[in-house]
């Protein structure tokens, strides 16, 4: 009696057991099967398009509101005002304090003098704007408040401490680089239109629109120089690369495009 | 449970596969191998405008003029200055390396008192102190042979009623001894080897350490019909590009020019001095070609061949090095031939109480210099007479650390010759007189102070500052300030007056006889420019140019010709020592025929005992065991003639 009542007992659990093992599967019918792997694809798919690229990068504001539209449009420069080729052919990339001394007027001796006759650390910045030294207010050229608070800036924290600015340069290159702008002056966007699909991976399109009469734009960020406050710097967190730093990849595909040679001694010290 | 388990396995397989359908792994894994090339400790180029900036560079004896490449202001390289006829591009050894001095960790950074660091204010308080307690006993030790500044501090010894200023052993001095003081000449002599069309380097090391060698090379290089011989106790690197190579025991270089003089004069060669017959008739006494022969070694016949070659020259030049004996054999051979032997007129002062050129050589640091307060301006006396130096209280101006600045009780760091202003002029040899001008071509990063401001903070002198000496030097030379800024020379093409110079007649007869130590075999000390100077150790890169004839990992390496090592007991890569002066070397044999026989030639500059890791502990220091000998005809102190004796260990 005992040895039928136990495997009675043993089919009874084995048939619940068995109802619950059908039920799962029921119930995974019922999630779709696939749907679980299909959320999860689509939802890494626009995670790792949309939001995680941006997650690489990180804002870093210029140290000076450098104004170009003030500059060009303002005081009538033009680009080769700052930016020029040397004698030596090699290119004057950021304008250095001597350039920018030019106009911006402010005597460094006599402002640090003043600065010292007002007891005031060299170094306290916010102190020194706070005093309002006659040396450097009365030489501002600056007229709206906002303008005139970045040149205060500039004169306070660099051109009279003989420090230059450090800009963040937007297309920075490693020091194993070099990229000559005398070699590439003669590129032409009207030209490299013809190319426009297969440099489309390289260039922005929307270069080859309205194409510039210099060919900044090809690398450089696009009417750069009509802007009133620079673009925060795209700093990738990894790699320390400005977002738009071009890649090798990018240039060999242009060079070999264009007929150019490709071997690494080409770019690389 | 085991549902959600199943379905939270499959979104999660599906977002694993998702990802890798987006560019977010791939640029990450991009991103990370930038990442691993930009590791905090890989140095950062600096970018900006590329100068090449024209000035000076006092690291070598004669001074070089240079360009400093910099780049955003900061200097990285060093290279010849086209545009000034001392360098005609070209740069020596030691200047090459400015830059890497100049960044040197032996660089002095701060004033020092007995090892603490001080004030410059203190400094100066404490130097005036010492140099109002010790009134007239000051001293003067400059390792400059061509800048204004030595007229500073030769302004501050004649305040102070001191005429000690004392230069380091040079052959410039040497020459001055034997033109100024022995023949009565004026100016200083120079040598147009570009010009000449036989030139006879009797002992002067011309186109590796002495003189102008930079401009010795260029000149040597475009004198493309010139003979040039050289003559001395080891064949040296100038030797081994001249027409011929004479062997001549240093101590028998004089002895050896007279006795060419012998066929000059036979051949009816004269001079309108007025000592002439009395030196003609010493010559023809006392230095026939036989005489000669037996005293130096050197056949008549190839005495006989020089001299032939010299007459027949249209601008020959004899090129002294050694003695003072040698020298004024040498010039009084010169006047004889009238060649291309020149006389360079001294340029105005600056300085109205300073001292002249010739006067600041007229001491003899080799007799020794005793004084309360001794001021030494870059040079290295403690390396290369440590015994000779009895200071109370010694202030050393230098930029780097050397034996001295470790000797001294004071040490006042100078700025680099990049950082200052400083001049050259008429190095000792060039053919013409030249003005150099040097300017900062870099800022100066160290808490340095250029030794002429100091001094002329200590004294009147009429100036404030080093940089309004130069100006008014710039003016009394004549020459135009902005064109020497630029990197030119200003040159003076005129000659010094030479009547009533004499031929020193009854001096040379004695001076020029032999005199040898006591030792077994000669010593011939030697100066490679890459080896280093008296006052300049190797520089940073240079030690990978040194060659096993001059030092084999840290041991100092002497050169013998095989039938002196054989007489010695000796052979390839035995270890010496070398007993002579005060002295011992320690070094390793090198077995090289280019040694004249009987002779150990040892390189100089070796063994620092402070200083870098590149010339600290290498080699020996062969002024160790040099001999001060007395020419005392000439009135003059000399090496030439130092002995040693060498046992194996």
């Amino acid at each position: 009696m005992q040895s039928e009542f136990n495997r009675c007992d043993f089919h009874i659990n084995f048939r619940v057991m068995g109802q619950k093992v059908m039920e799962e599967r029921r119930s995974s019918k019922r999630c779709g099967g696939v749907l679980p792997f299909i959320i999860g694809f689509l939802a890494t798919c626009v995670l790792g398009w949309v939001v995680i690229p941006g997650l690489f990068f990180e804002d870093v504001e210029q140290p000076v509101r450098f104004s170009h539209d003030i500059h060009v449009e303002g005081q009538g420069m033009d680009c080769e005002s700052c930016h020029y080729f040397r004698d030596d052919g090699s290119y004057a990339g950021f304008p250095a304090n001597e350039g920018c001394a030019e106009c911006h007027a402010v005597d460094p001796v006599e402002a640090m003098e003043a600065i010292a006759e007002a007891g005031i650390d060299s170094s306290d910045y916010d102190a020194i704007v706070k005093a309002e030294i006659g040396a450097i207010e009365d030489n501002l050229a600056s007229e709206s408040d906002e303008n005139k608070q970045a040149e205060r800036e500039y004169v306070v924290k660099y051109l009279i401490q003989g420090k230059e600015v450090p800009w963040l340069n937007y297309q920075y290159q490693p020091d194993n680089v070099y990229f000559s702008h005398k070699a590439h002056e003669g590129l032409d966007i009207a030209e490299l239109a013809e190319m426009k699909s297969e440099l489309s991976s390289v260039v922005d399109g929307a270069v080859f629109d309205e194409p510039a009469e210099q060919n900044c734009n090809l690398c450089h960020l696009k009417d750069i120089a009509k802007n009133d406050t620079p673009p925060a710097f795209e700093r990738n967190i990894l790699s320390g690369y400005s977002k738009t730093t071009m890649k090798m990849w990018k240039c060999e595909r242009c060079h070999a495009l264009k007929g150019q040679p490709n071997a690494c001694y080409t770019c690389h010290k | 449970m085991s549902v959600a388990r199943r379905a939270f396995i499959q979104m999660s397989v599906g977002a694993t596969v998702g990802i890798l359908f987006t560019p977010t792994v791939w640029t990450a894994l991009d991103d990370v191998s930038i990442w691993t090339q930009n590791w905090p400790w890989i140095p950062k180029l600096t970018y900006g405008e590329a100068k090449s900036l024209p000035t000076v560079s006092k690291m070598c004896e004669s001074g070089c003029a240079v360009k400093v490449r910099t780049v955003a202001g900061q200097a990285f390289g060093t290279e010849g200055n086209t545009d000034n006829l001392l360098s005609g591009g070209g740069i020596c050894p030691l200047c090459a390396n400015g830059v890497q001095v100049m960044n040197s960790p032996s660089r002095i950074k701060a004033p020092m008192l007995n090892g603490k660091e001080i004030s410059w204010d203190d400094a100066k308080a404490l130097v005036s102190e010492k140099l109002a307690a010790a009134g007239s006993n000051v001293a003067v030790i400059s390792g400059d042979q061509t800048g204004t500044v030595n007229e500073v501090f030769s302004g501050l010894l004649v305040n102070q009623g001191s005429d000690a200023f004392y230069s380091m052993p040079s052959d410039l001095q040497k020459a001055d001894k034997a033109w100024t003081d022995l023949m009565g000449g004026s100016g200083q002599i120079g040598y147009d080897m570009e010009n000449a069309d036989v030139v006879l380097l009797a002992g002067a090391d011309a186109l590796e350490s002495w003189g102008p060698t930079v401009a010795n090379k260029k000149a040597f290089a475009s004198n493309e019909n010139g003979t040039f011989i050289f003559a001395g106790p080891v064949q040296t690197r100038t030797a081994s590009v001249t027409s011929k190579w004479v062997p001549v025991p240093a101590e028998g270089m004089a002895a050896f020019v007279l006795g060419i003089t012998y066929y000059v004069l036979q051949a009816g060669k004269s001079v309108p001095a007025a000592d002439f017959d009395q030196f003609k008739a010493m010559v023809m006494r006392g230095y026939t070609p036989a005489k000669v022969e037996a005293a130096t070694g050197v056949k008549a016949d190839v005495m006989a061949e020089i001299a032939k070659q010299l007459l027949s020259a249209d601008s020959p030049v004899v090129v002294p090095g050694g003695s003072v004996a040698a020298n004024t054999a040498a010039f009084a051979l010169n006047l004889l031939l009238g060649g291309a032997m020149k006389v360079l007129p001294e340029f105005g002062k600056a300085v109205e109480t300073a001292m002249t050129r010739s006067e600041m050589l007229k001491q003899d640091i080799l007799k020794g210099v005793s004084a309360d307060v001794l001021l030494v301006y870059e040079a290295n006396p403690f390396y290369v007479l440590p015994e000779k130096i009895k200071a109370g209280f010694t202030v050393a101006f230098d930029s780097v650390n050397t034996e001295t600045t470790a000797a001294a009780d004071l040490v006042l760091p100078t700025p680099h010759s990049y950082e200052r202003y400083d001049d050259l002029a008429s190095p000792y040899g060039v053919a013409v007189a030249t003005y150099s001008l040097g300017t900062p071509v870099s800022k100066p990063t160290l808490n340095v102070m250029n030794a002429a401001d100091f001094v002329l903070g200590l004294t009147d002198l009429g100036f404030e500052s080093f940089q309004e000496v130069l100006e008014a030097k710039v003016a009394a030379v004549g020459a135009d300030i902005d064109e020497l800024a630029e990197g030119s020379a200003y040159v003076l093409e005129e000659s010094a007056d030479v009547s009533g110079v004499t031929l020193a007649a009854n001096v040379l007869g004695k001076a020029a006889i032999p005199v040898k130590g006591n030792g077994a075999v000669a010593l011939a000390p030697y100066t490679l420019l890459n080896v280093g100077t008296a006052n300049q150790a190797t520089t940073p890169n240079a030690p990978s140019t040194i060659s096993n004839n001059q030092l084999i990992g840290d041991n100092l390496v002497v050169m013998m010709a095989s039938v002196t090592a054989k007489k010695l007991g000796v052979d390839v890569g035995s270890k010496v020592k070398l007993s002579g002066g005060n002295g011992e070397c320690e070094a390793l044999v090198q077995v090289f025929e280019g040694v004249l026989p009987g002779v150990v030639a040892a390189p100089l500059g070796m063994g620092h005992t402070v200083g870098d890791e590149f010339s600290k502990g290498k080699g020996d220091n062969v002024y160790k065991i040099l001999t001060v000998s007395s020419e005392a005809a000439a009135g003059a102190s000399t090496w030439a003639g130092s002995t040693v004796n060498v046992a194996k260990i």
